[in-house]
């Protein structure tokens, strides 16, 4: 079968890949996702293939479905299990897998019934109804209801919500409950630690590179991996100075000037809910990147054992 | 002649939109993008979601269409041409709001407060610049401002105007240093939930406003037809291509702070520095 003009130039696109990291293989994924060719999505919508690193824990295989079942049609899910698999070969694997749905192959279906997870229980036709207009609870989700804002005492709309465990921004595993006024963090509580990475996944190198991607350089991040220098402007500068500063270990700014260096950073990171409360969603975000993922790991095991 | 311009406008929209594509090396990707499927997140506002990229097409095309392509001949030759396009800048802070706020999801949400939270302060530096740059020309209108460019042109006349106004150029075509809408921490904010022709559609139309865009800045700064040997259209078209090349590079080298420092900057330094701009301007115009 011949192939269109538009599907000859779509199949030298890079794979768009979303990566759902199970244990252990953190380190591997972000350094296969480096790569000439592959393109990491920061949302399901944005990919294609639906790449699983690891042996997932089965608590995590619901969410694995719903992240599924949002990658647009046509789709591959493609399963890394096998440590000894080179990146070289899962390359291979993926860029094969592309063009078979570029040529026209039909691709994955649903893993999940298309169905709400909780049942309808609003009231009204917006569900809105209820108690105090607000009383009704459509598909599991209560309405905002405002409460004091943190920072200037007005009263605002609060939303909770579950962020993980595959988010692109957090540390895979980690399942967050966060309770949001606008993008400011009133309250955080962890729901699941994150899955546990073997040391490579503090290596400098890919510590930066994820501080690198929050600042919007994914070019610098992918060269930084690949071992090159970042080549970007104002990188150090761009990370507000005091902002997560640890007890020991500095602040994220002086941590990234050390990834930069090549220093890794060993920290013993305050539990997550203090460490979060109060700042605002791009400073978390940046702030978790900033940390190796064995501290973050510490200090939600702390948590749980406390 | 009302003919050519309209072809030109429409000619230069296009082929500059399949440029700032090519620039950002994403040809590939759009046309792989456009033949996935569309998917829809629940209880979307749909008037809204499918308007959003056409009002910022429109925009492209409205704030072009007051640009001179040669010396006096622009399509709409307005005499408050600035305002015609200050108030396409508002709109564009309206439509990338309504992009985000359409999918009725939380990360498209975020981007689209934290876009008009920057947004606000970004265009009171480009009016302070726009305006400096009409005191020289005494008029509003860009072909007045061409004009006033014969002996010198605004970038070394008024050396501040430019560069603020790149700033203004990355916040309304949303890339790197300033692109608080679509940025990586809420998973690609005001689309994140767009896949498909949606999303290639998106993309055009940002590729669209940074030929817009590019074609003000050149007119403003750069003398916009002005230039020896070659017709005017030409010198134009080069000078939108280089700008253009400038901002890609600049979004892509350029490292995003976080939201709440950007809008100290933005406040405290850079529109403070654009009203000195304005005054110094002012004097010398004298």
């Amino acid at each position: 079968m011949g192939m269109s003009p538009l599907a000859r130039l779509a199949l030298r696109a890079p794979v768009p890949v979303f990566a759902a990291i199970g244990p252990g293989r953190q380190a591997d994924v972000e350094r296969l996702l480096a790569r000439r060719g592959l393109r990491r999505a920061l949302t399901p919508r944005d990919a294609a293939v639906l790449l699983l690193a690891g042996d997932l824990p089965p608590d995590a295989m619901e969410p694995l479905g719903r992240v599924h079942d949002q990658v647009p049609r046509p789709r591959r899910i493609l399963r890394w299990t096998d440590r000894t698999e080179t990146g070289d070969a899962v390359a291979d694997r993926l860029a094969t897998a592309w063009r078979g749905l570029c040529g026209g192959e039909d691709g994955d279906d649903d893993l999940q019934p298309d169905a709400p997870s909780n049942a309808w229980r609003g009231v009204g036709p917006h569900g809105q109804g209820g108690t105090g207009m607000m009383g009704g609870t459509p598909y599991g989700r209560p309405m905002a209801m405002t409460g004091l804002d943190i920072r200037d005492g007005l009263q605002l709309d609060r939303y909770t919500a579950r962020l993980g465990p595959f988010a692109p921004m957090l540390p895979p595993g980690l399942v967050l409950e966060l309770t949001l006024q606008g993008d400011v963090i009133c309250d955080a509580g962890v729901v699941c630690p994150p899955f546990a990475q073997p040391a490579d996944a503090d290596a400098p190198v890919l510590c930066s590179a994820r501080m690198l991607a929050l600042l919007g350089l994914e070019d610098a991040a992918r060269r930084v991996i690949r071992g090159g220098r970042p080549g970007a402007l104002w990188l150090r500068g761009a990370v507000p100075r005091g902002l997560g500063r640890i007890e020991g270990g500095g602040d994220a700014r002086e941590r990234l000037a050390g990834y930069l260096a090549g220093t890794p950073a060993a920290l013993a990171v305050p539990p997550l809910p203090e460490l979060l409360s109060g700042l605002e969603w791009a400073e978390a975000m940046l702030v978790l990147a900033s940390l190796p993922p064995s501290s973050i790991l510490r200090a939600t095991r702390l948590r749980e054992a406390a | 002649m009302i003919a050519g311009l309209v072809l030109a406008v429409l000619a230069t929209l296009a082929f500059g939109a399949l440029l700032a594509v090519a620039l950002d090396g994403r040809l590939a990707i759009l046309a792989a993008q456009g033949a996935r499927q569309r998917v829809e997140t629940e209880a979307p506002d749909r008037l809204n979601r499918d308007l959003a990229p056409a009002w910022y097409l429109a925009l492209a095309a409205i704030g072009l269409s007051v640009v001179p392509f040669a010396e006096g001949a622009a399509l709409i030759d307005s005499p408050v041409g600035i305002v015609v396009w200050g108030s396409c800048e508002a709109l564009i802070v309206v439509t990338v709001f309504l992009h985000g706020w359409s999918p009725n999801a939380p990360f498209p949400l975020i981007g689209a407060y934290r876009y008009a939270a920057i947004g606000l302060p970004v265009l009171l530096p480009s009016m302070f610049v726009l305006i400096a740059a009409a005191l020289p020309a005494e008029s509003l209108s860009f072909v007045a401002i061409v004009d006033s460019q014969r002996e010198l042109w605004n970038v070394i006349r008024q050396p501040l105007g430019l560069p603020l106004f790149c700033i203004v150029a990355l916040a309304l075509t949303l890339r790197g240093p300033m692109d608080y809408a679509d940025a990586a921490d809420i998973a690609t904010g005001t689309s994140a939930e767009e896949s498909g022709p949606a999303r290639v559609l998106w993309d055009i139309a940002r590729a669209a406003m940074l030929v817009s865009v590019s074609a003000i800045a050149a007119t403003v700064f750069l003398g916009g037809p002005l230039g020896p040997v070659l017709p005017g259209p030409v010198w134009l078209w080069l000078k939108i291509a280089g700008l253009m090349a400038l901002f890609v590079l600049g979004g892509r080298r350029i490292a995003r702070t976080t939201p709440s420092r950007m809008l100290s900057i933005l406040w405290v330094i850079l529109l403070p520095l654009s009203f000195l701009h304005l005054a110094i301007s002012g004097v010398l115009a004298l």
